[in-house]
């Protein structure tokens, strides 16, 4: 069982609301003094020196970034005593030793010996909150990705662990035999065509300047363009009013071309992901990012 | 003692070595086989790749033999279905509708979506009307499309096939086999085919 | 209990700019949950700034914004070291303070 996506699967109409409101401040922002408007626009600025509304927008989003507040609530309960062995995750182990966060993050997906198995940061919070905290699997796995209605640990937690290594680069190995294994995994799956739609991610992420109507897609055969799109994973997108970990991007491009639900921090997530973040190596880490 | 200068370079050599492409696949085949615990077969079975499918996944161009290419072309060709009624054009008004309908056939919660029909998808990657903005570049512009080749029959069989399956004439495309995979209708088709063909529908309009 | 507010407070020449983060979840009362149930109205009143104890902006919102909203005010006459309050009260008579000591940029 998964939880129901009805509510947030639409982009909820008030977060129009969000970008009137910003547009409105990009037209006071246009009206005010020049020197009123380097303080608020700055990069926004276009070289002609005319305002373009929809870059204030996104600009005062990247500086007051709702993803934020899942930060401040990932770290609470990062700390926190919780589950039936009451005990925090400060003894979780994402690769550099138990309770070492920074620097973490831009390493995975790894291989840990003790689950014999390359993790992602997703799947290796999930098995800290089993082993350690004491959590049935799937308790967690039910309740990882955050609707109206409820909020996600995951999603907090995953924020919060992958902001300590914000301003690093993303520095994906491949010293162990499994990840390497992974990672020629997630290059075949990337581009395994199935479905009745006959996609693969590269039909849609193959090629410059693409987009599925109106929606741009990013060309992740392009170094820099998928070291944009890792340098800001777990990311809040303003169409779901919420922050999303990369396993929740996946379930949902797995829902686009028409598959089954993708079983949460399954191999094949984590293959691509292995892919993905390898691909992406010295992207600058910014998380949570912030998308539509 | 030039070996021991040597042995860490050797090691490291060793390590570095890559599965090759046929071990990948076997791995990632069988990732496949458990992305879906508990899903029902009918959907599992989604993610099974058929024959041409198989071949189209080759990474890199020029990776498809001229075989497999010939191979793609005559399974495609030998799917093609056509409507009962013979007839391969029906209403624009109604391919109208189906053109810009991206619904259908989407999974959530182990549930296919309830949909009173498929949506044709065509307008996510093509522009139809040549008015509508909100248009797809990820297959060609499609503005035009009737007024520049005319409605004879061989123009409205190709285009009736090309869309049943488009991988009978470019295989390996990214367009998918819309008729053939049964997402579409052969009488859906009919429709879509009638809207890119017909004079008075907006695709043609000036 | 509220989540806490993001609150940043910056000072340029004798501007303070202030961007405020809040938690809410902003229900308008026209959202069904998965049940299919009319999810109650929740959303901020009312929201007050003060700026060294002197109220600077006060505000009567609705459910028309949006979840987790972010808001701006700026000051003029401002220097480092003043003290910026927040306080927001909800329609379910939930409310939060908090308060933020203004940076030098």
């Amino acid at each position: 069982m998964r939880p129901d996506f009805k509510s947030s699967r639409h982009p909820r109409p008030r977060s129009l609301l969000r970008i009137r409101a910003l547009r409105a401040v990009a037209q006071r922002a246009r009206a005010a003094t020049t020197v009123a408007c380097a303080v608020a626009c700055g990069a926004a600025l276009a070289q002609d020196g005319k305002v373009d509304p929809l870059a204030v927008g996104r600009q005062l989003l990247a500086e007051d970034n709702p993803g934020e507040l899942w930060v401040q609530r990932g770290e609470k309960l990062f700390h926190a005593k919780r589950g039936p062995r009451q005990v925090s995750l400060e003894q979780c182990d994402f690769g550099l030793g138990p309770g070492k966060l920074t620097g973490a993050f831009p390493r995975l997906p790894r291989y840990f010996p003790d689950t014999g198995k390359v993790q992602d940061l997703e799947s290796r919070l999930l098995t800290c909150m089993v082993e350690l905290q004491g959590y049935a699997r799937a308790d967690i796995v039910k309740g990882a990705f955050s609707t109206l209605d409820h909020d996600s640990d995951m999603e907090a937690l995953a924020s919060f662990v992958a902001s300590r290594s914000n301003g690093m680069s993303m520095n994906v190995q491949l010293d162990h035999e499994k990840e390497r294994e992974m990672y020629k995994a997630g290059e075949y799956l990337f581009h395994r065509r199935s479905g009745p739609t006959d996609f693969a991610c590269v039909t849609c992420h193959g090629d410059e300047g693409k987009r599925i109507r109106l929606q741009e897609l990013p060309n992740m055969t392009d170094r820099k363009q998928i070291q944009a799109v890792v340098s800001g994973w777990p990311a809040y997108r303003g169409t779901q009013s919420t922050v999303r970990t990369m396993q929740h991007r996946l379930y949902d491009c797995n829902w686009q071309m028409r598959l089954p639900d993708l079983d949460f921090a399954s191999d094949m997530s984590i293959a691509l992901t292995t892919y993905l973040n390898y691909s992406g190596n010295g992207a600058v880490i910014q998380a949570p990012g912030v998308r539509r | 003692m030039a070996w021991l200068t040597f042995a860490p370079a050797l090691v490291v050599l060793g390590c570095a070595a890559f599965p090759d492409e046929q071990s990948a696949r076997v791995a990632g085949e069988s990732i496949v086989a458990q992305a879906y615990p508990g899903m029902p077969e009918v959907l599992t079975r989604r993610a099974v790749q058929d024959p041409p499918q198989r071949i189209c996944s080759k990474i890199g161009p020029g990776k498809i033999t001229q075989e497999e290419a010939a191979e793609v072309i005559r399974l495609s060709r030998a799917s093609i279905k056509y409507p009962a009624s013979g007839k391969l054009v029906g209403d624009w008004k109604t391919g109208a509708a189906l053109a810009y309908s991206g619904v259908g056939t989407r999974v959530r919660d182990g549930k296919v979506e309830k949909v009173k029909e498929n949506g044709a998808l065509c307008s996510n990657c093509h522009m139809l009307d040549p008015r509508e903005v909100n248009a797809g570049n990820l297959g060609p512009s499609l503005a035009g499309y009737g007024s520049q080749r005319g409605s004879t029959d061989a123009v409205t069989q190709y285009t009736y096939e090309r869309i049943y399956n488009a991988w009978a004439f470019v295989p390996c495309s990214n367009m998918p086999r819309l008729g053939a995979n049964g997402h579409l209708t052969p009488e859906q088709i009919a429709h879509v085919v009638a809207y890119l063909i017909d004079p008075q529908s907006p695709v043609n309009r000036k | 209990m509220a989540e806490p507010m993001k609150i940043r407070a910056t000072v340029k020449g004798d501007v303070a700019d202030i961007r405020v983060l809040i938690a809410h979840p902003m229900e308008t009362g026209q959202r069904r949950d998965a049940k299919g149930e009319l999810v109650p109205q929740h959303f901020i009143q009312s929201i007050v700034v003060t700026y060294n104890g002197k109220t600077v902006y006060t505000g009567q919102w609705s459910q028309a914004v949006s979840r987790n909203p972010v808001f701006a005010v700026r000051v003029r006459g401002a220097k480092a070291g003043d003290k910026v309050s927040v306080t927001w009260v909800d329609n379910k008579g939930d409310r939060r303070t908090d308060e933020k000591t203004v940076d030098a940029a």
